[in-house]
């Protein structure tokens, strides 16, 4: 058996002869790669270590050697397979230096993977990333300890294309990305390691604060800081401000601490009812009242809400025992000020104790804190401990700095900007409907004055996610949508368009009064109903004296078809509508316009609740919406010279346009909710490049408006659209108009189908 | 008189907040239409009963829905071995024999239902069954009574204009904390120091009204947490069974009122 195996190796080493290099380190490694490779992949191993000498160089087949064997012990021997097969190919991608950087990384990224399906995954991942951005894979490659420290291969596989796309084509932003110098990538490496995402629980817990307290103060997200900057919820003036993500401490989640944080800040907003004047007191001084101050306002919560105790104490880990630092003994008396389970036995922290808990009937009364916390001040002072204010945290982690609770002439101003920043901030958050209302009201006070088109002045309303396909997930707030009132235009242009169309016009008013003539229909044989079916009636009398069973479906009612459908009409103003269309010699948006309005005088007769808006978009910044009539107001002038006033520009962010009108839509009282897109071309925008990225985006936005039970459809006007639309849409909800001139005739057609 | 099934039998218990008691009696004298206003769950039902059994008049409870018709509320043809015969409505028995007709959720009903009872609320008091040919005149006792939970129905489901303004109107709430934990403790048979504990839970609750929830938990969700306590449930997992999840199925209110339960206790 061994003669034979080294027979094997003599001959695969004899067959490298003309790469002695090659052949010494294979027989340097041969014993360790015999132990973790079964001997029947022996000989495509060295094959493979030939043709990577042929294709890459004899340098990456020295290192391919060389890491076979721990890939192999870690993730099998697959592993080493498929990275052989990669390894050539991958040096065409990105050159032989990062194909070098590839072998070496390969047996840590092993490690850590520890699977061959993951290592594989890995691979392709990699590879992705060579093919998207080639300049950052051995930055990526160089850090993959790191960068898989904390991530599985499936968050890797998001954090690193996630990357690539916030980068937005710029190659500098990329290099920053995956060399962790961005500070974005830092965040979301952590959040890939088991972190909780303000954002992700800010809906339950403002929940929590509203149901506690019945207000939710203004909550701001703090931006990413420097990574040695701790990171905790604080506030100023009466804005909370909170981490992007949080680990937790000790064992309690992230969420739980979020949750601590703002039960504390909350109980200050409650009972600490003026910030406190510094005077003459000493840095240990303010610490201290500060900590008496922390530990009065949560008692007073707490004889509100016991349970409270139950959240803070977790995080209140101080010990009795230990190198006496003031720090220590503070952090210990925070302890005995709320835990009663606990005994410290250093006189000081006793005696802060005592007298905390002596003055227990006058809690209420902020002045303890500053009379208690001066006093323990002067005492710790004269213990010689070492209090060193730059170095002082407060403990335990859920409380706020203290920054807000004192008046500090100097933080005030620059906080008082951030203060001003995130009450903007929250403003767009507010109720959107009565921002709706708002931006409503100003449109039809600039009625009477002309609006010059460059003073165009949009309000940002609302922020939606947007999908990405690539990593399969949301990117939160990404397309920002705002509404911009609309240009006039002149109504005549409108009224003038039922003269163009005669036929179709007297066909919609035909249509019009046979839907509203329709009676009553009469259900007979109906197990229940107000009146006896005579007939059936008859018959089951017959029945009974024949000494039959009759059936029990005698009664007849009337019963009324009731419509109550509210229909969005979504028109796409995009540069391209102004192409003219050969058939008819108009602009694509002319006709869109004529079919509108067509459509909209069908609406109006039929008395369906509807509304016409229209959007373009430039970037994902700013996604232009304009609402040219909506459900509440008539199909009157103001909302035909409207119509009439729109013009085609920007491009087309299908997405974010339908998620800003399915919200509105999804506000209808009725029972069925019909949202009419009206477009010319596929999805695009400036900012993007990938074709697909805002089709599946939009795909993803139809899905989830479908699910709160809007119906889509969509009229193409691009007769080569159909595969984008139908994957957009759904095929039986598209319908391809050909010849784009007769889209006005069709549109108000299309209508009474899908809603008769 | 065929209506003592419908009457009251024991005094049902109930605690007065205000003076609604006597307002309503005064209102009776004058056989004047009710409408009773308030949030589900706060006692309106209740209070009717204690009316009609104070009152000593039989009750006849109907519980609107969307598909209710007229016939419904007034009768109709039944086929029996003879031929047909007529069978009165719940509405029609109350007008004929002089009982207090209680129409539960009225607006859940369609408003073309709902027209039936005008010409009986007003000085005609007069309810014409159209298919019987009959014109029934209304008892000297039968009195009209609904309720109308105006938060919780959709803005289309409204009442009528013509419907609402014949009817005199008595808004109820969630009573005062104290008075509610009085009536927790006295229907769960719960001490009140417990009844006190879920009174507050129940508040937290209706903090979140428009922060994610429709409707905070109503005095009868506590009442109901309490009797779970009363069986020896711990008080976490009653308020988790008889008011969290009944009350959301959103994951994230779900967990801001279980962490606000916590809090509270």
């Amino acid at each position: 058996m061994v003669s034979s195996l080294s027979k094997q190796q003599q001959s695969l080493i004899a067959s490298l002869a003309d790469q002695p290099e090659i052949a010494g380190t294979l027989e340097l490694v041969w014993r360790q790669a015999r132990a973790s490779l079964p001997s029947s992949l022996l000989d495509d191993w060295v094959g493979a270590c030939r043709s990577i000498a042929a294709s890459v160089g004899s340098n990456a087949a020295i290192a391919f050697i060389r890491n076979s064997p721990s890939v192999a012990a870690a993730a099998g021997p697959q592993a080493v397979m498929a990275l052989a097969e990669l390894t050539p190919q991958f040096a065409a991608l990105a050159g032989d230096h990062t194909a070098l950087a590839l072998l070496l990384a390969a047996p840590i990224a092993a490690r850590r993977l520890a699977s061959p399906q993951n290592f594989t995954e890995w691979l392709r991942v990699i590879k992705r990333v060579a093919e998207e951005a080639p300049e950052s894979v051995s930055l990526l490659l160089d850090r993959s300890g790191r960068v898989l420290e904390g991530l599985d291969v499936r968050s890797f596989e998001t954090w690193a294309l996630g990357g690539i796309r916030a980068a937005e084509n710029d190659p500098e932003q990329r290099l920053k990305f995956f060399a962790l110098l961005d500070t974005r990538s830092l965040h979301a490496l952590e959040h890939g390691a088991g972190s909780v995402a303000f954002t992700d629980v800010e809906r339950e817990l403002k929940a929590f604060v509203a149901a506690l307290w019945r207000t939710i103060p203004p909550i701001r997200v703090l931006p990413p800081a420097g990574f040695d900057t701790p990171r905790r919820t604080c506030f100023v003036n009466g804005v909370v401000r909170v981490p992007q993500s949080s680990r937790g401490v000790d064992g309690v989640g992230g969420k739980d601490l979020f949750r601590a944080s703002l039960a504390h800040v909350l109980a200050h907003f409650q009972f600490t009812p003026a910030k406190l004047a510094v005077g003459s007191l000493k840095p240990v001084q303010i610490a201290l009242v500060s900590l008496i101050e922390d530990a009065r306002v949560e008692q007073l919560a707490i004889g509100h809400f016991p349970g409270l105790r139950r959240f803070w104490v977790p995080f209140h880990l101080a010990a009795a025992g230990g190198v006496v630092t003031a720090p220590a003994l503070m952090a210990r008396l925070a302890r005995a000020l709320i835990d009663p389970d606990y005994f410290d036995p250093h006189g000081w922290v006793n005696k802060g104790r005592e007298m905390f808990l002596a003055e227990r009937v006058r809690w209420s009364d902020p002045a303890i804190s500053r009379s208690i916390g001066g006093l323990l001040g002067n005492d710790l002072g004269q213990m010689r401990a070492q209090f060193n204010p730059r170095t002082y945290v407060v403990e335990p982690a859920y409380r706020d700095d203290n920054q807000g609770l004192w008046d500090l002439p100097s933080a005030g101003a620059a906080a008082g900007e951030a203060v001003y920043d995130s009450v903007r901030f929250e403003q767009s958050e507010t109720d959107p409907a009565d921002r709706e209302r708002e931006a409503q009201g100003e449109s039809s006070a600039n009625v009477a004055q002309l609006v010059p088109e460059e003073a165009e002045v949009g309000v940002a309303v609302a922020r939606y996610p947007e999908w990405d396909y690539m990593i399969g997930r949301d990117r939160n707030e990404w397309t920002t949508v705002s509404e911009y009132s609309p240009a006039d235009g002149s109504a005549e242009k409108i009224d003038g368009i039922f003269e163009r169309y005669p036929e179709t016009a007297y066909r919609i008013d035909a249509l019009v009064q046979a839907a509203k003539v329709s009676r009553p229909t009469r259900m007979r044989r109906q197990p229940e109903g107000d009146r006896l079916d005579l007939e059936a009636t008859i018959g089951a009398a017959i029945d009974l004296r024949a000494g039959l069973t009759p059936s029990s479906n005698i009664y007849a009612r009337l019963e009324r078809r009731w419509r109550d459908l509210a229909v969005l009409v979504l028109i796409d103003a995009s540069q391209s509508t102004n192409d003219i269309v050969k058939g008819a010699g108009r602009p694509v948006l002319e006709l869109e316009r004529d079919a509108t309005s067509l459509l909209a005088h069908a609406m109006d007769g039929m008395g369906d609740p509807f509304a016409l808006h229209a959007f373009c978009s430039d970037t994902r910044e700013d996604v232009h919406y304009y609402r040219l009539k909506d459900f509440d107001t008539r199909w009157d002038t103001l909302a035909k010279r409207r119509l009439a006033g729109v013009i085609g520009k920007y491009s087309t962010r299908m997405g974010a346009a339908l998620r800003h009108a399915g919200r509105d839509l999804a506000a209808c009282h009725s029972y069925r909710k019909l949202l009419l897109l009206v477009s010319d071309g596929e999805p695009s925008d400036v900012d993007i490049a990938d074709r697909r990225y805002l089709v599946e985006d939009a795909r993803r936005a139809v899905l989830s408006l479908r699910h709160q039970g809007i119906d889509l459809f969509c009229v193409g006007l691009d007769a080569g659209g159909d595969s984008y639309l139908t994957r957009i849409f759904g095929r039986s909800n598209v319908i391809q108009l050909d010849h784009i001139e007769r889209l006005p005739e069709k549109l108000p057609l299309l209508y009474f189908r899908l809603a008769g | 008189m065929e209506l003592d099934d419908f009457r009251i039998g024991e005094e049902p218990y109930y605690r007065a907040i205000g003076e609604e008691v006597r307002f309503y009696k005064a209102a009776y004298a004058e056989r004047m239409p009710i409408m009773l206003k308030g949030p589900t769950g706060c006692g309106k039902t209740r209070f009717i009963e204690y009316m009609a059994y104070s009152l000593d008049r039989p009750l006849i409870t109907v519980a609107c829905h969307e598909d209710m018709t007229a016939s419904d509320l007034v009768g109709r043809y039944l086929l029996d071995a003879q031929g047909t015969v007529w069978h009165d409505g719940p509405l029609t028995i109350a007008v004929r024999h002089g009982a207090i007709c209680y129409l539960d959720e009225i607006v859940e009903a369609r408003q073309d239902t709902t027209v039936v009872i005008h010409p009986l609320t007003d000085d005609r008091r007069v309810l014409p069954l159209e298919k019987r040919g009959e014109l029934v005149r209304a008892h000297p006792d039968f009195q009209l009574v609904i309720s109308y939970n105006p938060g919780y129905q959709s803005v289309l489901k409204d009442l009528k204009e013509s419907t609402k303004q014949r009817f005199g109107a008595m808004d109820f709430g969630y009573p005062p904390a104290p008075i509610e934990a009085e009536i927790v403790a006295h229907e769960a048979k719960i001490e009140r120091g417990m009844a006190d504990k879920l009174v507050a839970i129940g508040e937290r609750s209706r903090n979140l009204k428009g922060h994610g929830l429709d409707e905070g938990a109503s005095t009868r969700m506590l009442i109901q947490a309490g009797r779970l306590i009363a069986h020896g449930v711990a008080i976490e997992a009653a308020c988790q069974i008889a008011l969290v999840l009944p009350i959301t199925d959103d994951a994230d209110i779900r967990g801001a009122l279980t962490a606000a339960i916590a809090a509270s206790i």
